[in-house]
């Protein structure tokens, strides 16, 4: 089970920007070696881009970085690369070169960071396989499979370099209930196989419920609170708890405000 | 007035923006190509390979084709003129050095813009919109290095190649028409294109290629990076990367035109 002694990840006061909108307004928090973290928000509050910063395909504004107490926002380009071996990334839309077979989409870090013989990253990419369920595929195309097979393939992909942690994007988007429930439990698979500490961005509660160690709650670039699932439905904060139960915003105003905000006329 | 100064001021900027985002890419892909290997982090050469002969290779029954037809127009249209001097033998000169010269690296290279400058960007286009150049870079895999850098050698290499081969194709046709249709003698027709063609006339038809070749990749790659958007973004990123490359080819041609006009 998780350390909860020995974080892997440090986040302080980490600020995020898009040209002059601000995105992530002082995000701070810490992720514990072997723990799944789950980032969790609505749409718009910013969790994509914390992962963003987290993987280094951003930089940020202003904050700092940890990973295993190295400054990862100020690296050069070449310390990041190096570093980055360490991590792996499932993306939501699971980003498999549509060019390459499954197979060698696994097999393409491995291929590119080391000098191991043919055979034995073939034998690697089959276990990386077998090990999301998708042994006997790898010479089929991204193209040819469905959405969970894409993302199960996303993650074996990730796990090719055998990295210490793992970023996965909105694990369970686009997928039905069942296939979703199934990455979930890979997700934790992974985790308790290879003391993984893994960092999941979703706004699926049912999926929270499932795989989550520590849960951040996200709104509007700030961390409203963070915890573990029990903790977070006692935080007695409106947003928490109408996120939680899933109630919709209350509507404002009433029919006569809703036709002047179409026609513009007060 | 105000206004006026302050969208030129803001062009300026874009201009400036942009040509500092290209010679970047420029710097990355030299990098890659040259300084990368030497510090023995390798170069994808299997990839050149194959872009060479996408880029190269199957461009050939195309631009061939064009180019044979371009040369028959070459010929057809200096008899217009040279007929009515009695001087149709001399159509062999102006096919000769206008094909080497010029229309056979420009043809070519406008025809390798439609079919891989454009295809280059859509590429990278659709590879930045499905997350798949951010996926590289979590690897680890430098973007440059992975995709840009093996095009750039293939399209520099390729471009030059085919434009050789389309100087002959292009001549030929000019022969052919000369000798079938305009009726020159084939015997004078091939003396006086050997003794009007000069090595410079190849050097400069190739020299031209070469930064054609660089022109149509960095475009290509430039734009593709540029995509906002999804499907409908790679629609217009791809548009946009041919026409910015013919209109630079043409100003390439421009320059070395007035460059060798003085030399």
């Amino acid at each position: 089970m998780a350390d909860f002694t020995d974080p892997i990840i440090v986040v302080e006061d980490l600020v995020a920007k898009y040209g002059d909108r601000t995105v992530l307004d002082g995000v701070s928090f810490s992720v514990r070696r072997g723990e799944i973290f789950v980032i969790l928000g609505g749409s718009g509050s910013g969790k994509t881009t914390v992962l963003r910063n987290l993987v280094g395909l951003m930089r940020p504004a202003s904050g700092r970085i940890l990973i295993n107490g190295e400054d990862f926002t100020s690296m050069s380009d070449a310390e990041r690369i190096d570093f980055r071996k360490k991590m792996g990334m499932s993306f939501q839309e699971s980003a498999l070169l549509t060019s390459l077979s499954v197979g060698e989409n696994v097999a393409l870090p491995v291929r590119e960071h080391t000098k191991l013989e043919n055979s034995t990253i073939d034998i690697m990419t089959r276990i990386k396989l077998e090990l999301v369920g998708l042994g006997g595929f790898e010479n089929y195309l991204p193209s040819e499979l469905s959405g969970g097979m894409k993302k199960r393939a996303g993650i074996a992909r990730a796990m090719a370099m055998d990295p210490e942690i793992i970023f996965y994007d909105e694990p369970s988007a686009g997928l039905d209930p069942i296939v979703a429930a199934g990455v979930d439990v890979l997700i934790r698979k992974m985790q308790e196989t290879f003391h993984l500490t893994s960092v999941v961005v979703t706004h699926e509660m049912e999926s929270v419920r499932l795989i989550a160690d520590t849960v951040c709650m996200l709104k509007g670039g700030k961390v409203v609170a963070i915890g573990t699932l029990d903790e977070l439905e006692r935080v007695d904060h409106p947003y928490v708890q109408q996120f939680l139960a899933r109630r919709p915003d209350a509507e404002e105003g009433g029919d006569s405000s809703y036709a002047r905000s179409l026609t513009g006329v007060d | 007035m105000i206004a006026l100064a302050g969208r030129i001021g803001r062009w300026t900027l874009n201009a400036l923006g942009a040509c500092l985002r290209v010679s970047v890419l420029m710097v990355d892909t030299v990098f890659w190509l040259v300084v990368g290997p030497i510090r023995g982090k390798g170069l994808r050469a299997r990839s050149a390979v194959e872009n060479f002969v996408d880029f190269g290779f199957r461009s050939l029954p195309i631009v061939g084709m064009i180019c044979f037809l371009v040369g028959v127009i070459l010929a057809l249209q200096s008899s217009y003129t040279l007929e009515k001097w009695g001087a149709n033998r001399f159509i062999a000169v102006l096919v000769a050095v206008s094909a080497l010269r010029e229309m056979a690296p420009l043809m070519t290279a406008i025809l390798i813009t439609g079919r891989s400058g454009s295809a280059i960007t859509a590429e990278i286009a659709t590879m930045v919109v499905n997350q798949e150049v951010d996926a590289l870079e979590v690897m680890g895999l430098n973007p440059i290095k992975y995709l840009v850098a093996p095009k750039f050698l293939a399209m520099v290499l390729a471009v030059p190649c085919v434009t050789i081969i389309a100087m002959f194709i292009m001549v030929f046709g000019g022969f052919l028409a000369s000798v079938v249709v305009v009726g020159v003698p084939a015997s004078i027709y091939i003396d006086e294109t050997i003794r009007s063609l000069a090595e410079k006339d190849l050097v400069i038809g190739l020299t031209k290629s070469v930064f054609f070749g660089i022109a149509i990749c960095w475009v290509g790659v430039y734009r593709g990076f540029q995509v906002e958007g999804g499907a409908e973004g790679v629609g217009r990123q791809t548009t946009s990367s041919v026409v910015t490359s013919i209109f630079l080819i043409i100003i390439i041609d421009l320059v070395f035109t007035v460059l060798f006009y003085f030399v």
